[in-house]
């Protein structure tokens, strides 16, 4: 009496391989599944295999959503100037302002305005609408005409008044 | 404030129109436009015309715009999608550049490609050891997709 694999031309080997397959995927599931329920779980005492788990859940989520999300990080951790470093920039008096003097951001001239407030960078002295160069530099510290690092030209901290407290401290 | 600089660069490329470049407003909305880059004479990509798509962020030019190509190319630095790994579109991007400028620097890519930084590294290997293949290749693919 032939078997049901001679009858269909199938070899046993085949239908144990497409029986391993299945068994593999169902372990992977519940392994899944394990690991969430214990990851689920912050009062367990096991050590969670939190690398294992974050390596399926990122086989899971698409590898645009991923980069958009990393997109996105990277521009929240980038930091700005400080308010008072801006509100510090010097200004221009208009009377310096020439009629066809542009803002390189909002690429407006500046006489538009009836009151233009324009600032000046430090260093580079490259002129900005006020408005303009704050929303920028709240986020960046580089000049977006010459990327010049405006951060990078803090005056020097005067040290001589440090050393004579720690003198003080030493023998007081 | 996007939008009153958005409608200023539409007018500047009308008013001055660069070589080999064109971009506008693919319909009513001024957030999307279309551009075109004429294939520089100088490259395998010569004698084709490829589009390209320009998204505006609302918060421009704070944010830079999404550009990608809309026409099949072979390059190292753009992908099967269009995107293009430009430094200026992300973390170099500064709030004076211009969609004209932007539209000059991926010519110069077209020109000069940068296979130290590749999009797509199958490409840029050729590219540095195959430099013809990699030519015949751009040439006949501008030919197929881009003429």
């Amino acid at each position: 009496m032939s078997t049901y694999e001679e009858e269909h031309g199938l070899s046993r080997e085949n239908s144990e391989d497409a029986r391993s397959a299945s068994v593999d995927r169902r372990e992977t599931r519940s392994q899944f599944q394990e690991l969430f329920q214990t990851f689920g779980n912050n009062n367990s005492e096991e050590d969670v295999d939190n690398s294992m788990l974050l390596l399926l859940l990122s086989q899971m989520i698409p590898a645009s959503l991923q980069q958009e999300w990393m997109e996105q990080m990277e521009q929240s951790d980038k930091k700005g100037c400080s308010e008072s470093f801006i509100d510090s920039l010097p200004r221009i008096p208009a009377s310096k302002i020439k009629e066809d003097d542009s803002c390189p951001i909002c690429c407006c001239t500046y006489k538009e305005d009836d009151h233009p407030l324009v600032a000046e960078l430090p260093h580079c002295n490259h002129k900005f609408d006020l408005e303009c160069i704050s929303v920028w530099l709240s986020k960046s510290t580089s000049c977006p005409l010459c990327r010049d690092d405006v951060m990078s030209h803090k005056p020097g901290i005067d040290t001589s008044q440090v050393e004579l407290e720690e003198d003080w401290g030493m023998f007081g | 404030m996007s939008l009153k600089r958005i409608t200023k660069e539409l007018n500047d490329l009308g008013r001055d129109p660069p070589t080999s470049c064109s971009a506008g407003p693919v319909g009513d909305d001024v957030y999307h436009w279309q551009a075109s880059i004429m294939g520089p004479p100088d490259s395998p990509y010569a004698g084709g015309v490829f589009f390209l798509s320009i998204h505006f962020p609302t918060d421009y030019p704070f944010k830079p715009p999404k550009i990608a190509f809309t026409t099949k190319i072979y390059h190292p630095n753009i992908n099967a999608n269009g995107n293009i790994c430009l430094d200026i579109l992300k973390d170099q991007w500064s709030p004076a550049l211009t969609i004209s400028k932007v539209l000059l620097s991926i010519c110069s890519l077209l020109t000069d490609a940068n296979p130290d930084d590749p999009l797509v590294p199958e490409i840029a290997h050729i590219y540095k050891t195959d430099r013809a293949k990699y030519e015949a290749q751009a040439r006949e693919w501008t030919k197929k997709y881009a003429v």
